[in-house]
């Protein structure tokens, strides 16, 4: 798909709605999918069908539960690192070999390279960082372990 | 804090993407071999407990005409940090808030994700929250590309143990 088609998603009234409730939780219940077609007042087949169609566009990426992975004794990082621009490509694929990476991006300032780690302990996550340090592609390498939470809540209104 | 095998089997079942179908819970419970009411209660648990923060749908923000992605990064006083944290938080295109380790050369403690439909939205929000904590001292870092962007695989075999 071009990046001009992607762009160009119009989303009916009814989407809309669809998306931004379903951004919010959905209760456990046996039959999740009636509750939220009742509050939306849609009959619950309507709904799956919409969301089916979402899904296959791509809009909706996956319908999941998050976790805190401190709360359930994982450990989370954000590592910044310092790459010449020609070679963030190249430095990107072998950082998103470990599938410890959740979100990596490229972002313009002096550490080009962000990315996420999610790992069962802090040895991990240090041996991760200490085997990328090795690329010669990679001048610096930082990590910025977080402190106190003040907000995780994503919602974007459609 | 007990996490037993079940909860961890659940945890790594329902990070990833849950079947479409009217009845869900069911069919996940009977690949578990437990029954459907065990599964909600357990959910229910978790929910309660904060370990599960949120079961929704991950959408992608750039085909709702979110192209936008700043992290910006703020230098706040760190007697401040929790006023700026809470005052920060409470703009609704303000997705994650979190304070992180200053290190040498990146004098900076406070880090927000902010969304915007265009780059002056995200700037407009910057600026709210400059004026809000009078910070003067941040830096707004645009995603220039996506690498990766993926659930968290919970799953026992996915995650090495060092």
């Amino acid at each position: 798909m071009s990046p001009k088609r992607k762009n160009k998603i119009r989303l009916s009234a009814l989407d809309k709605r669809i998306l931004n409730r379903l951004q919010e939780d959905i209760p456990f219940v046996s039959r999740p999918w009636q509750a939220v077609a009742g509050e939306l007042g849609i009959k619950e087949e309507l709904l799956l069908k919409r969301i089916g169609s979402l899904k296959d566009e791509g809009i909706i990426r996956r319908i999941s539960a998050g976790f805190a992975p401190r709360k359930i004794k994982y450990v989370s990082t954000l590592v910044g690192v310092k790459v010449s621009p020609a070679k963030c490509s190249a430095v990107a694929k072998r950082i998103n070999v470990y599938p410890e990476v959740t979100h990596n991006y490229k972002r313009n300032a002096e550490y080009n390279i962000w990315f996420t780690l999610v790992a069962k302990d802090r040895k991990r996550i240090l041996s991760i960082i200490g085997r990328l340090k090795e690329d010669p592609n990679i001048q610096r390498i930082t990590e910025f372990p977080a402190g106190k939470l003040f907000k995780i809540n994503v919602k974007l209104k459609a | 804090m007990m996490i037993s095998k079940l909860d961890k089997t659940i945890i790594s079942v329902m990070s990833a993407d849950i079947p479409l179908v009217s009845r869900p819970f069911q069919g996940i419970a009977a690949s578990l071999g437990i029954n459907e009411a065990t599964l909600l209660s357990r959910l229910k648990a978790y929910r309660k407990k904060g370990w599960l923060r949120k079961f929704s749908a991950v959408v992608n923000h750039r085909k709702i005409g979110f192209q936008y992605n700043a992290m910006v990064v703020w230098n706040i006083p760190d007697q401040a940090v929790n006023q700026a944290g809470k005052a920060m938080s409470e703009f609704s295109r303000v997705s994650h808030c979190y304070q992180r380790k200053k290190s040498v050369g990146w004098n900076y403690n406070l880090y927000t994700m902010i969304h915007g439909k265009a780059k002056k939205e995200c700037f407009n929000v910057v600026r709210a929250i400059a004026r809000k904590t009078s910070c003067r001292n941040y830096k707004v870092l645009f995603s220039s590309q996506e690498y990766k962007k993926t659930a968290v695989d919970f799953a026992e075999h996915a995650l090495t143990k060092s």
